[in-house]
């Protein structure tokens, strides 16, 4: 390596241990600092990669998806670079190769789990020139930022035709993902769910009602949620590709499991959503050749800590933080509460940075209705739109408490004595909460 | 009493939140014992205006606004009518492009509804930020969320309100919206509606009004959530402006 590219390194661990002194994480600054030393230094570090580099790309599911690939891979004995905390634009994934890389540029790794974020894959993309690109689902997101749909499909298309030699694997219950992917040409591996596995739901906005060939509304065979399910156009014959990874027999609850391949999975978590994770990370290890024997093993041993259904105890008071940034994850967020049938109380945080997008319409997107029942306390709405928020709940006749700092919020709930605490946040709110329930969980013990 | 609301074409035309207006509308009658029936249409479906009493035109993406312009010049003639003889319309985005005569992209032009003389053109980049308005139809300002890439010019007519902060109709003119008649027009979501409390009851009277033939007076209702809502956004942004 040039001597520039040790320079690139050293400055940005540097840089990166006196963030994490600082008790930020620093990671995105270290991956700046890496690339305005040396612009070339992603394409030589992910070029020591020793077998294959995964890219995961999609609306939502992709930190988890992604960390469960990175796991799946490591209890195989593989050697992994990830960015683990989900820093998904050039500057995070510049990062995470960075700070794994020795003083002396060189990196150990066998296979790379990077998640990139949908409009920075023309950036990210062309230095790494990945094997997989995993696309978990397209919903509406910070439509502010990205535009319509339309507009993140467009640049997903042209950046994929761009990389040669890549392979898609691709949720098939997803029309528009599967659309895409078609259109690319790229050579495809499918997963899905075989059957239909959940009451249907009526009133959620679907994204994509209209055959992205032909404009015809399309039909479904069945349905899962948002516009995930068996899907065909009568108008242009288009449908639901073969699942070469399908699940079957899937039961939810506090776990879940399904099977594929004649093999049973098991993981610890709630939430439908979950099902598509574990079968993208589960499809993309096997698409790479792995057999995956310890799949499960892993499973048992992976806790997402990272707002993702995360656990604090504070005294006799559980919480559950979870993130919920846009319709279809907020949908599966209130299912997954719901599953939970024990008496609850609810935090429900919204901030409107540009990280969030600042257009916060979309909480009138989301089925709020289905918090009207008795097994829920309150409701405390929090974050620098909870006036918005309030008045969401308002049209859905649940009142709700109005308390804007978040810290406060939570600890008049702890001091309520609630037992079973739900914080639902979206994107800004995740960290600051996050780092607020440590804090005060350290307090309590 | 009995106000029957047209949602047109919600699987197409549903960004931003737009049924939180249909909720907000129907639950302000229903609050005030008015009944609400809410009709929704799908594209193709035929629709007797003269059964309507407010219609709902919202908003979506380039691709499906083009979708449903091809069917909509089907139901224009009636539209017109309707619009004519004062039914209540509010259009928004996309829906407020598709009153005028056209849309003209980069790629193609979208022919309108020619409901009102008006025609919007793509411009440079994208208009997307909180926007605030003060109305002459409303005590309150008017608060919401605009993003379009069409610059709108609404040839004297009146328009929705003076921008106190955003950009608008066409980011120069510092107008937003458009008045006709009974119809209003405008790139504000948020949802609209919710959080200006007195621009759905304006809707809701002029509906009524239009029905019954007589002045309506709406009971009032207790507004302070949505007023501390209102106030937020207005305080924040508009204040931003003087400094």
């Amino acid at each position: 390596m040039k001597i520039r590219g040790l320079l690139a390194i050293w400055a940005a661990k540097a840089a990166g241990a006196v963030c994490r002194r600082m008790g930020r994480q620093g990671v995105t600054w270290a991956g700046k600092i890496a690339l305005k030393i040396d612009p070339s230094i992603l394409e030589e570090l992910s070029g020591q990669v020793r077998k294959k580099i995964f890219v995961v790309c999609g609306t939502n599911g992709k930190t988890t998806t992604n960390n469960l690939l990175c796991a799946a891979l490591e209890a195989e004995g593989a050697k992994v670079v990830c960015n683990h905390t989900g820093s998904n634009m050039l500057n995070g994934v510049a990062a995470a190769f960075v700070l794994e890389a020795g003083l002396n540029g060189k990196i150990d790794a066998d296979y790379a789990c990077i998640e990139a974020d949908e409009a920075s894959t023309r950036y990210i993309f062309p230095p790494l020139q990945p094997d997989y690109m995993i696309l978990t689902n397209l919903f509406r997101d910070q439509l502010d930022r990205y535009g319509e749909i339309d507009i993140t499909m467009n640049i997903l298309k042209e950046m994929i035709q761009k990389v040669d030699k890549m392979t898609l694997i691709v949720n098939g219950d997803d029309a528009l993902s599967a659309f895409l992917a078609q259109e690319t040409g790229k050579p495809c591996v499918t997963y899905g769910i075989l059957e239909k596995t959940v009451k249907e739901e009526g009133t959620e906005i679907r994204e994509g009602r209209f055959c992205k060939k032909c404009g015809t509304k399309l039909e479904y065979r069945f349905y899962h949620y948002s516009q995930l399910g068996d899907y065909y156009c009568p108008g242009c014959g288009f449908e639901r590709p073969h699942l070469d990874y399908g699940a079957e027999a899937v039961k939810l609850g506090d776990q879940i499991s399904f099977t594929v391949e004649d093999r049973r999975l098991v993981a610890d978590y709630k939430g439908f959503y979950n099902v598509y994770n574990l079968l993208a990370a589960y499809a993309a290890g096997r698409s790479a050749g792995l057999k995956l024997e310890h799949f499960n093993e892993m499973l048992r041993k992976f806790h997402p800590e990272n707002g993702r259904m995360e656990q604090f105890r504070m005294g006799q008071t559980g919480i559950t933080l979870n993130l919920a940034k846009n319709p279809a994850g907020f949908n599966q967020n209130i299912a997954a509460v719901m599953q939970d049938t024990n008496p609850k109380d609810i935090i429900i945080v919204i901030n409107d940075n540009a990280q969030d997008g600042r257009d916060i319409s979309w909480l009138w997107d989301v089925d709020f209705d289905r918090f009207q029942e008795e097994s829920i306390h309150s409701i405390t709405v929090s974050g620098i739109r909870c006036q918005d928020m309030r008045l969401r709940l308002k049209y859905v006749d649940i009142p709700s408490i109005l308390e804007a700092d978040v810290e406060t919020a939570i600890r008049d709930r702890i001091r309520d004595g609630v037992g079973n605490l739900y914080v639902l946040v979206n994107y800004t709110a995740l960290f600051s909460t996050r780092n607020i329930l440590k804090k005060i969980e350290g307090e309590k013990k | 009493m009995k106000l029957v609301i047209g949602h047109l074409y919600p699987d197409l035309l549903n960004l931003y939140g737009d049924r939180g207006n249909i909720a907000c509308l129907t639950k302000r009658c229903q609050w005030r014992g008015i009944e609400a029936e809410v009709r929704t249409f799908e594209l193709g479906e035929p629709i007797d205006f003269t059964k309507l009493d407010l219609v709902l035109l919202g908003g979506g993406s380039d691709r499906e606004q083009m979708l449903v312009c091809q069917k909509l010049r089907e139901i224009r003639k009636d539209f017109q009518e309707y619009v004519e003889k004062d039914g209540v319309v509010i259009a928004i985005c996309g829906g407020y492009q598709l009153l005028g005569k056209y849309y003209k992209t980069d790629q193609r032009t979208i022919p309108g509804l020619e409901l009102v003389d008006m025609y919007t053109e793509q411009g440079e980049g994208r208009l997307i930020d909180n926007i605030v308005l003060k109305s002459d139809l409303v005590e309150m300002p008017i608060v919401g969320f605009e993003n379009h890439g069409g610059r709108t010019y609404i040839n004297g007519n009146r328009s929705l309100g003076k921008v106190l902060y955003g950009s608008g109709n066409d980011g120069q003119t510092k107008e937003e919206g458009v008045v006709y008649r009974n119809v209003i027009g405008t790139y504000l979501h948020g949802p609209l509606l919710p959080k200006n409390p007195q621009l759905a009851d304006y809707l809701i009277k002029k509906a009524l009004e239009r029905k019954y033939q007589r002045e309506i007076i709406l009971e009032k209702l207790d507004d302070s959530q949505e007023e501390e809502a209102n106030t937020y956004v207005f305080q924040r942004f508009s204040g931003e402006k003087e400094k």
